[in-house]
């Protein structure tokens, strides 16, 4: 409990960090106001619109004050309607975190399925054929920017063989799952593939040195077979590096997939803040990046308490501490 | 619209397709194409003119959905005096708005959304006569009222009312409800043709009003065009359906359309061979060269009339700055090879520029005295000259944005601009909203721009005249902050003309004065292709005809665009 508590205030610390830091940012940027204006419109140009449209960002306010007012909006929904598009924040806000998300669980489970048959296969056979060539491969995934690997799969996938659409548009699941399969499956794989990469490294490594272990040599002596070695003894163990950088890349996914969403023109969160910092939609980026920072740090915290979970050592090690 | 096959090389421009959001305002005012000899004022005679590109409407089977590619979303959508209207704003926005007028096919403007557009004898008041029987989207009616409602809120908007500064006083006829009467301070002749764009685009008073109040409504239009506005996502789509009760029937054909904001000129052509879309505008030289060499299953059109021209914008009047002299300006007009430029980014598709004029424009001249071939030792010559009246080092600074085709641009210019002699030249990128602004602050030296599409000089005015040209610091749409006593002359005299010669050679003088005064650093001018499944037709702007029986310009006014009242897809 203690290192519970402990996780969470570490958590409460880093969420007020980024949102006070946020709230004060837009009236750190220079030009703010004519940004403002300019982004907002022409017709918002005379006094009266520009006077109610800086009043209600609070920019004129005192830091504190203003970070009480963009906590309140916060809360409460009250993000306002995007400078250049009309459109409530929330709806925006929303609409991107669910393409987001999709890819961000579509790429991690995709990434897994690759990383951890392949991970046992290889360090199984440790110098093997199959280890070689699945070390190489991985090799080229992980240095293979995503926009080359968007580029190449488009070309042959959207454009030669009209598989899949160049541009993917957001089809929900139950709207039609075959054309949201066809929608989402390269953006998916783009992503996935060199995460895979990196996971399976990761747990090739981790692998070979727990099936080097002496508790794998009394298995295997006393003839255990070696699907349950594997599965039953050596996986789990060796899944802490693998979590680890799953947790990390989740946050890394949900805002940092903005080359694949770009690419496949997937107007999910990421994308919108980009645009959103272009567009000078202050407002917008300002609640996609809180958003963002949540996502990030209660993702993390919850990778900490499962640690305790998958390895019996953390559990031991913070009873000592 | 030439339909493939035709070959003639035409331009392309140098700047992002987004960063077309202000530059073409000028071209959302009205716009298009030739050697003019319009007066400005409305037509009441029947077209003169049809062309082959008209279909058959026998032929013609209504129906079905037309999903285009657009080159960008639009800012601060859908309220006609709010909307920064770049092109692809005009092509989603004609689906649900009418224009009072439209470039008509002898170059003059026609009215279509107005029943007729009248001046008094010396041009200073406009009747414009609502056509009747139209309703809005909403079921309420149009009349002067809209109108009324309509263009007074682009005269207090930025962009629009300086556009539409001259205009004093807009109020209903008393004796008639279905007339709004415009006055304006001076003569002006060419007015109609701002009723052909963004000015004239209108919506329906009652929605306006709700959307005072409600702003989430404002990207919900309402209006009276073809299709009725069904959806929109910013920088996802925006969809509309088939207005059922069209006032200007057969039109619309189509059941529904559909255009998706793609930014990258490639991903469009892309989208397109994939079949996501049916439809593509674009001028990036590289897909232009292809679809000219032909793609299977797909046809192609290119728009070489209205378009703008692409340039590098300098601010002449800011004090203290070497560009204020006519010397250094010439110089780096000198030292600049365009043609260098046009084959390493544009494939060599472009038609290098001499002026802010086309071929096709009013005032166009084979030899406006600009410097078209690149000469080092005359701009080493100039920039000598300047320095031994200036000690000192001579340093410039050139925006660009943060589009990599721009930056090489940027770094061509650096390069010559340094051998010309001058010190140092610093590159400054500039993301693409607050290289709007800061053009609109006047914070730059160098700049790189696009602009001056349209088929009358008067639709430049604000572009070049002292009365727009405010401090640094103030939100000006002469960017460049030009002053100039003789420049200001020949737009006010081209205002007040309707002379056809007169106006002609007022247009060849202001040529002739930006091309010794090197007031900007003319790249090339662009041209726009439509590239289309071959299912695709009706495209030509020659298809559309008023209730009057007048035929629309061809190129449908403004570059990249077209009517989608009268695309029709073939079973």
């Amino acid at each position: 409990m203690r290192f519970f508590l402990q996780r969470f205030m570490q958590l409460i610390i880093v969420v007020f960090a980024v949102t006070f830091t946020v709230s004060l940012a837009l009236g750190a940027i220079p030009n703010a106001e004519e940004r403002i204006i300019a982004a907002k419109g022409s017709g918002a140009i005379n006094d009266e619109e520009k006077n109610k449209l800086l009043d209600s960002l609070n920019l004129r306010e005192p830091a504190i004050v203003q970070y009480g007012y963009f906590v309140k909006d916060f809360v409460t929904f009250d993000w306002g309607t995007t400078f250049n598009g009309n459109q409530p924040i929330s709806t925006s806000v929303s609409d991107g975190l669910k393409i987001s998300l999709r890819l961000m669980i579509y790429g991690q489970l995709g990434a897994l399925l690759i990383a951890i048959p392949v991970a046992l296969a290889a360090a199984y056979r440790s110098g093997g054929v199959f280890d070689r060539i699945s070390t190489t491969t991985s090799f080229g995934f992980i240095s293979m920017p995503n926009y080359v690997l968007a580029t190449i799969l488009g070309l042959f996938f959207t454009v030669r063989w009209q598989w899949f659409p160049a541009i993917s548009t957001d089809i929900g699941f139950f709207t039609s799952p075959w054309q949201h399969f066809r929608n989402f499956f390269l953006p998916t794989i783009v992503l996935a593939l060199p995460l895979g990469a990196t996971y399976m490294r990761l747990l090739r490594a981790d692998l070979v040195n727990t099936l080097q272990s002496d508790f794998i040599t009394t298995a295997r002596a006393k003839g255990v077979s070696t699907p349950r070695i594997l599965f039953g003894h050596a996986l789990r163990p060796s899944l802490f590096s693998l979590v680890t950088a799953a947790a990390v890349n989740v946050g890394a996914l949900v805002g940092g997939s903005v080359v694949v969403e770009t690419a496949f023109n997937l107007n999910g969160l990421g994308r919108r803040t980009v645009l959103g910092i272009f567009a000078s939609e202050f407002r917008l980026v300002q609640i996609t990046v809180v958003v963002l920072a949540l996502v990030y740090v209660f993702i993390n915290f919850l990778t900490d308490i499962l640690y305790g979970f998958l390895d019996p050592r953390v559990r031991a090690g913070r009873k000592l501490s | 619209m030439k339909v493939r096959n035709t070959s003639k090389l035409r331009t392309r421009s140098i700047l992002g397709s987004t960063l077309a959001g202000l530059m073409v305002f000028a071209v959302a005012c009205g716009g298009s194409d030739s050697t003019s000899t319009d007066t400005g004022a409305p037509s009441s005679e029947a077209p003169t003119e049809t062309t082959d590109a008209i279909d058959d409407t026998s032929t013609i089977t209504p129906g079905g959905k037309l999903v285009m590619a657009v080159e960008a979303d639009t800012s601060s959508p859908w309220r006609p005096s709010e909307m920064v209207c770049a092109i692809s704003c005009h092509q989603v926005i004609r689906s649900i708005y009418d224009t009072l007028m439209i470039p008509g096919v002898d170059n003059v403007p026609v009215p279509y959304l107005a029943s007729s557009v009248e001046p008094n004898a010396d041009y200073t008041v406009w009747r414009v006569t609502a056509r009747s029987g139209v309703k809005f989207h909403d079921g309420t009616d149009f009349d002067a009222a809209a109108i009324v409602d309509n263009i007074t809120r682009h005269k207090s908007a930025l962009l629009t009312g300086t556009a539409i500064k001259d205009v004093t006083d807009i109020s209903l006829d008393p004796a008639d409800p279905m007339v709004a009467v415009i006055t304006v301070a001076r003569p002006w002749a060419t007015f109609p043709w701002y009723l052909t764009g963004q000015v004239g685009y209108m919506a329906s008073p009652t929605w306006l009003a709700a959307s005072d109040t409600d702003e989430a409504l404002r990207a919900k239009p309402v209006g009276t065009g073809p299709f009725v506005f069904a959806d929109y996502k910013p920088q996802e789509y925006f969809k509309a359906t088939k207005n059922p009760t069209y006032w200007n029937a057969p039109y619309p054909y189509l059941d529904e359309v559909e255009f998706i904001p793609v930014a990258d000129s490639l991903k469009r052509r892309d989208a397109l061979k994939a079949g996501d879309v049916d439809l593509i505008h674009t001028t990036n030289g590289e897909v232009i060269t292809e679809f000219r060499a032909g793609v299977d299953g797909y046809s192609s059109a290119e728009i070489t009339k209205n378009g703008e021209t692409a340039y590098s914008l300098m601010h002449v009047t800011q004090e203290g700055s070497p560009i204020t002299d006519s010397r250094v300006r010439c110089a780096l007009a000198n030292a600049t090879d365009n043609d260098a430029v046009n084959q390493a980014v544009s494939f060599g598709v472009n038609q290098l520029a001499n002026g802010p004029f086309s071929p096709d424009q009013v005032g166009y001249l084979e030899d406006t005295g600009f410097p078209m071939v690149q000469d080092m030792a005359k701009a080493q010559e100039l920039i000598a000259a300047y320095k031994a009246e200036n000690p000192g080092p001579l340093r410039i600074s050139l925006a660009t944005t943060n589009d990599a085709t721009n930056l090489v641009i940027a770094n061509y210019q650096k390069d010559w601009f340094e051998e010309a002699g001058v010190d140092e030249v610093t590159i400054d990128q500039i993301d693409q909203a607050q290289y709007i602004v800061t053009a609109l602050l006047g914070n730059f030296q160098v700049f790189q721009w696009r602009n001056h599409g349209g088929v009358d000089l008067d639709q430049q005015y604000f572009w070049w005249h002292s009365s727009s040209s405010l401090d640094v610091g103030s939100l000006a749409l002469n960017f460049g902050r030009i002053k100039d006593t003789k420049l200001d002359e020949l737009l006010d005299a081209n205002r007040a003309s309707v002379d056809p010669a007169e106006k002609k050679q007022i247009a060849e003088d202001v040529n002739r004065l930006f091309g010794s005064e090197c007031y900007n650093l003319w790249g090339s001018y662009t041209t726009w292709m439509l590239a289309n499944k071959t299912a695709v037709q009706g495209l030509d702007a020659a298809n559309f005809i008023t209730p009057e029986g007048e035929v629309a310009l061809e190129g449908a006014g403004i570059a990249g665009t077209f009517y989608p009242h009268t695309v029709w897809l073939q079973q």
